[in-house]
């Protein structure tokens, strides 16, 4: 056994040797993880679109320390098998110091044992499942809401501002949107609500008329979905098609500029509400955060704010020390002035009182804040 | 050159030239922006360009002498199989040697090498039980990720609710995955070609939309988590989660996440050598004779006394049973597992290694789920090209080698070199039969 | 009421039928033709999505605003354009491949889908595009509250998918193209020794197939007003089915198959589950194919010893 452990140890110091030189560092590497093909494409580029317009910012004022950083792309299209390669191959071929990603939750799950394990500081900007952080990982961090804070908001929204009781809750049958979903039903039936009606549609159709008609006949007042632009957009229209008069609510994944072509134009989204989080644009102090945008041509969409603040917390991390345990530290003890608002984390890694606010549309399909 | 061979030559670069204008022009050249679009036809006039200079290119190196032999070697299909004569050596030292390589490879490659090395090996597994069913026994099946899936949520789900450790589920696992071989081969036993192939396709449809609606048992969407392996009780973790010790406290040495990978990879080499050894032994055995010999002719091996029942039925149950094997080492390699690894995306890329094989070929199902594991990872360098290049490679490769990269050689029945032939292997159907 | 949801349902399905039907044409003609699945078909009827929105765009810009001109001019273009790529694809993958096993062109056509999805993606971009409503309003039985409607939409793809439905046959049954092609579905071999030029036909089959996703693409888009690169992958499938359900090979059989499949989905998911519909479906086709293993109007294949 010990002359096994020996040749494993000589083998390891060995390619050590070999690879050092190659790998000696100039650049700080992050990589930036996510699907930049496949389904999801559209989400990715978002990101990563952010994490570049921040860092290139970075770059030009000096870089971390005196270092410029590099980004690394790692496509998963949102598949746990490529999620596993993309995390390795991050951790042994290009050497990041920290992980911005990965996207989906599914993804995210399976690579984050991968970061764990090599002591990789990890930060999704938008794997909301609770899961990710309850399995207490000291390296991985959320930069985004939880299922269930959100799920708490909507529901409280749908019941008291909204006052409405017949729930139709729907989902993509998705980590995101089931996860969703089933976080705001088991909000309302604390409260006493059973929902109306509780349906999964499959993802990449676009007929959803049967279930429409459905929830017409449940005659419920509300639905809440959860889940994403090409499944919610075709839903939106055909309720609005088939006359059924219900208030349409839905999460952080609407804040997107899509959603109003995919509705069929501004007038469906009467009554359409969902919750993000409080629209930096509007926010005077973050005249630099668009400036950034502007300069790298990037459209301000949810996930590049997300992948814009989800940078700057890392690359502040990174700038706190060398070490996992010190970045980690920083992260838990530190707030970051950030383009989605002041955020800290609690020890589990999820940001402490992630704010929620609720946005509806005027007739051109702007959003506009709920008061 | 003479101008009655430029002529066509120009004639044929005009047509390319407009067919792929008309089709890069609409899709390259004008991009949608909401309601409105954005006029990037140069893209599409340069696409277009490039196509053709292409197409001129070919039809250049096809009229010199040496790109008429290529053509002709390329039309050259050569239909039909070569039997082997039975007095071939087997080249046992180059299968010793491809061997040690394979155990040593650990020792030199990285994690990152490693987990697609891994990941090559699972797909070689899933290609050698769909040769079963698609290559040896001709039946074409388009969900056979049913099976994988089986295998996988065996050990995650088997592990959450028996206590299912790695080992029981690497023996159960081919027994249950069999089991659902058997359950998906009666229906479809009276079926042919195509319909056979969107039954199947359904039945690996049906699984992976139970497995994700299924919420309370599966996990659905969100997936379900797999316990690291252990070694007689050892576990792979920093620290021991199952109740035993970890690996590397046990020898003293320090932790490295290396370890489970060294440790998927060699029992996974030694499983795939092992299923290698007996789809090659079943070639030779009367059963894989008469896979075959279905694959050829139904009808006449039906009046030949041949029970095509028992051959479907153990041809998809023996596929089924490997597939479940690959299940069980994904889900322990992941570490979690959940339905979006299974789509009929996977099926399609598992018929895809057995075709790029060459139906039947063992070794070509080896080279081609290397070749189409390995593939994409060398193409991480081109971001989202990736999967655009993976397609034309798909195609290219399929052109070139229409038969796929290995020729299959069909086993002698018996050595030709003695004079007396023995019973003839008919006859010995009709025994197992 | 309930005879309104019902009604409703009924009307759901045979609209989203229809459409699976104009689809599945495209299967089944190159099947009887060629004998091979076209996995590839899909994602033309999602290119087509595309020039559908990308015309309708264009002839915006130059301000036509009348909706039956719009639409009846982006029909003609689509098809036009998508019919262009029907035959490239056939030239490109499966010409080459003719003769060889029956398997190769099944993995040249998923290299194909794989590469149009990914061309769409790069050119278009990954997000979701849209089309503004061409024609709204609806037909409205019952009362105001209580009432089953249809859309001048829906009402539209009916019609158009009628008539597409009566050209094609037209086409097949009484021109010499369409004798030609049948000859050629009955047997290869032997129409190529009668002087038919099969090569010509097999085009003209992937020309049509192409062409009617088109119609099918072009009405989706319209009446759904949303699409991305990915929509192939699912109707791809259902078509698909609704193909063997019919039997495939069979004209009359895919726009059965397609509407029995609509209306199969509308009224499981109405009734019963929306998530179990694809299982239920999918189950009841493995159940029909095994009583009637060539589908339902599919002609049993001759075998030849």
């Amino acid at each position: 056994m010990t002359s096994i452990s020996k040749l494993f140890a000589a083998t390891a110091i060995a390619s050590a040797l070999l690879l050092a030189p190659a790998f000696a560092a100039e650049t700080i590497k992050i990589g930036v993880a996510g699907p930049y093909t496949g389904a999801n494409a559209t989400f990715g580029e978002q990101v990563f679109n952010g994490v570049s317009a921040y860092v290139n910012d970075v770059n030009a004022s000096g870089g971390i320390n005196g270092k410029q950083i590099e980004l690394v792309k790692g496509d998963d299209a949102c598949e746990p098998k490529q999620a596993v390669a993309v995390a390795n191959r991050f951790v042994d071929q290009d050497k990041v110091q920290a992980v911005i990603g990965h996207f989906c939750s599914s993804s995210t799950i399976p690579a984050s044992e991968i970061y764990n394990d090599a002591g990789i500081l990890e930060m999704t900007p938008s794997s909301t499942n609770p899961a990710v952080t309850d399995r207490g990982f000291d390296n991985l961090f959320r930069g985004c809401g939880r299922d269930d804070q959100q799920a708490v908001v909507a529901g409280g929204f749908i019941l008291d501002t909204l006052k409405r009781d017949k729930i139709a809750l729907i989902h993509d049958k998705d980590t995101y949107g089931q996860g969703l979903v089933d976080a705001v039903k088991k909000t309302i039936e604390a409260r006493g609500i059973t929902p109306v009606l509780y349906e999964g549609l499959t993802r990449g159709e676009r007929d959803f008329n049967a279930l429409v008609t459905k929830i017409k006949s449940t005659g419920a007042n509300a639905v809440y979905f959860g889940g994403l632009i090409p499944e919610g957009g075709p839903l939106i229209r055909q309720l609005k098609e088939q006359g059924v008069d219900v208030v349409f609510v839905s999460g952080d994944s609407f804040a997107q500029a899509e959603l109003v072509a995919a509705a069929g134009g501004g007038a469906n989204l009467k009554d359409v509400y969902y919750s993000a989080t409080p629209d930096p644009l509007a926010d005077p102090a973050t005249k630099n955060v668009q400036d950034a945008l502007t300069k790298a041509n990037v459209t301000p969409a949810n996930y590049v704010l997300y992948g814009y603040a989800n940078a700057q917390a890392v690359v502040a991390a990174l700038k706190a020390g060398e070490d996992l345990k010190a970045q980690a530290d920083w992260l838990r003890t530190n707030t970051v002035d950030s383009a989605i608002g002041k955020i800290t984390w609690d020890e589990k890694g999820d940001i402490k009182d992630f704010k929620f606010v609720f946005y509806t549309f005027d007739d051109k399909g702007t959003p506009a804040l709920v008061n | 050159m003479q101008t009655n061979r430029l002529l066509p030559l120009f004639k044929q670069a005009l047509l390319t030239f407009t067919v792929s204008l008309i089709l890069f022009g609409p899709i390259s050249g004008l991009v949608l922006e909401g309601f409105s679009f954005r006029n990037e036809l140069t893209r599409a006039v340069v696409l277009a360009a490039i196509v053709t200079a292409g197409r001129v290119a070919i039809s250049l190196v096809q009229m010199t002498s040496l790109g008429q032999a290529l053509t002709r070697r390329m039309a050259d299909s050569g239909v039909g199989v070569t039997v082997m004569t039975g007095t071939e050596k087997s080249p046992v030292l180059i299968l010793a040697l491809l061997f040690v390589a394979g155990l040593s490879l650990p020792f030199f490659a990285d994690k990152y090498f490693l987990g697609i090395a891994i990941l090559a090996l699972i797909y070689c597994l899933l290609g050698l039980g769909l040769n079963i069913v698609v290559g040896l026994a001709g039946l074409l099946d388009l969900g056979f990720v049913a099976f994988y899936a089986v295998g996988a949520y065996l050990l995650a789900l088997g592990s959450q609710y028996l206590g299912l450790g790695f080992w029981g589920a690497l023996i159960i696992a081919p027994l249950l995955a069999g089991l659902f071989g058997m359950v998906l081969a009666f229906p479809v036993l009276k079926m042919h070609g195509d319909y056979l192939a969107i039954v199947t396709l359904g039945f690996g449809e049906i699984i992976r939309l139970v497995l994700n609606n299924w919420l309370d048992f599966t996990g659905g969407p969100n997936g379900a988590p797999v316990p690291a392996p252990t070694v007689f009780g050892l576990e792979f973790t920093r620290t021991a989660k199952q109740g035993g010790v970890s690996i590397h406290d046990y020898l003293g040495i320090p932790y490295s996440a290396d370890y489970k990978f060294w440790f998927i990879y060699l029992v996974l080499f030694l499983v795939v050598c092992l299923v290698i050894y007996a789809v090659e032994r079943l070639r030779v055995m009367p059963l894989g004779r008469m896979w075959e010999a279905l694959r050829e002719d139904e009808i006449a091996c039906r009046s030949l006394g041949v029970n095509h029942v028992f051959t479907k039925l153990t041809a998809f149950m023996l596929g089924a049973s490997t597939g479940g094997l690959a299940g069980v080492f994904f889900a322990v390699h992941q570490g979690f597992v959940n339905p979006t690894s299974f789509t009929f995306f996977e099926s399609a890329l598992i018929l895809a290694i057995v075709v790029l094989g060459g139906l039947g070929s063992t070794v070509g199902v080896i080279a081609a789920a290397l070749v189409l594991t390995i593939l994409p990872e060398l193409l991480r360098d081109f971001a989202e090209y990736r999967v655009l290049i993976f397609g034309v490679l798909m195609v290219v490769m399929m052109i070139w080698k229409p038969r796929g990269l290995v020729r299959i050689k069909r086993p002698a029945f018996f050595p030709s070199t003695t004079t007396d032939a023995g019973p003839l292997p008919l006859t010995a159907k009709a025994e197992v039969a | 009421m309930d005879v309104y949801i019902l009604l409703q349902q009924l009307f759901n399905g045979i609209t989203l039928g229809t459409i699976y039907g104009l689809i599945a044409v495209g299967y089944t003609m190159v099947y009887g033709v060629i004998r091979m699945i076209n996995f590839a078909h899909g994602d033309v009827y999602m290119v087509s999505a595309y020039i559908a929105a990308i015309t309708l765009a264009v002839l915006t810009f130059f301000g036509i605003q009348s909706a039956p001109f719009a639409l009846i001019s982006v029909l003609v273009i689509t098809c036009a354009v998508t019919a262009v790529y029907g035959w490239a694809i056939e030239r490109v993958a499966y010409r080459p491949l003719r003769g060889s096993t029956k398997l190769a062109p099944l993995i040249s056509a998923i290299g194909i889908s794989l590469m149009l999805q990914s061309y769409v993606q790069i050119s278009q971009g990954a997000r979701d595009q849209g089309v503004p409503t061409l024609i709204s309003g609806a037909f409205r039985f019952g009362d105001g509250v209580h009432f089953a409607q249809i859309t001048y939409m829906q009402t539209v793809i009916l019609f158009a998918s009628l008539i597409a439905m009566g050209i094609l046959t037209y086409v097949i049954n009484y021109t010499r193209i369409g004798r030609e092609c049948r000859a050629t579905q009955q047997n290869i071999r032997m129409s190529a020794v009668l002087g038919v030029n099969t090569d010509r036909i097999i085009s003209t089959v992937f020309v049509i197939g192409a062409a009617t996703a088109a119609v099918g693409g072009v009405l989706v888009t319209f009446n759904y007003g949303s699409f991305n690169f990915f929509i192939g992958f699912v109707m791809g499938i259902k078509a698909f089915t609704a193909a063997v359900l019919g039997g495939i090979g069979s004209l009359p059989g895919a726009v059965l198959g397609g509407i029995l499949l609509g209306l199969t989905e509308a009224l499981f998911a109405g009734y019963v589950s929306t998530d179990y519909k694809d299982v239920f479906a999918f189950a009841l086709l493995i159940t029909l194919l095994f009583f009637r293993p060539y589908g339902l109007l599919g002609r049993p294949e001759i075998q030849k010893v």
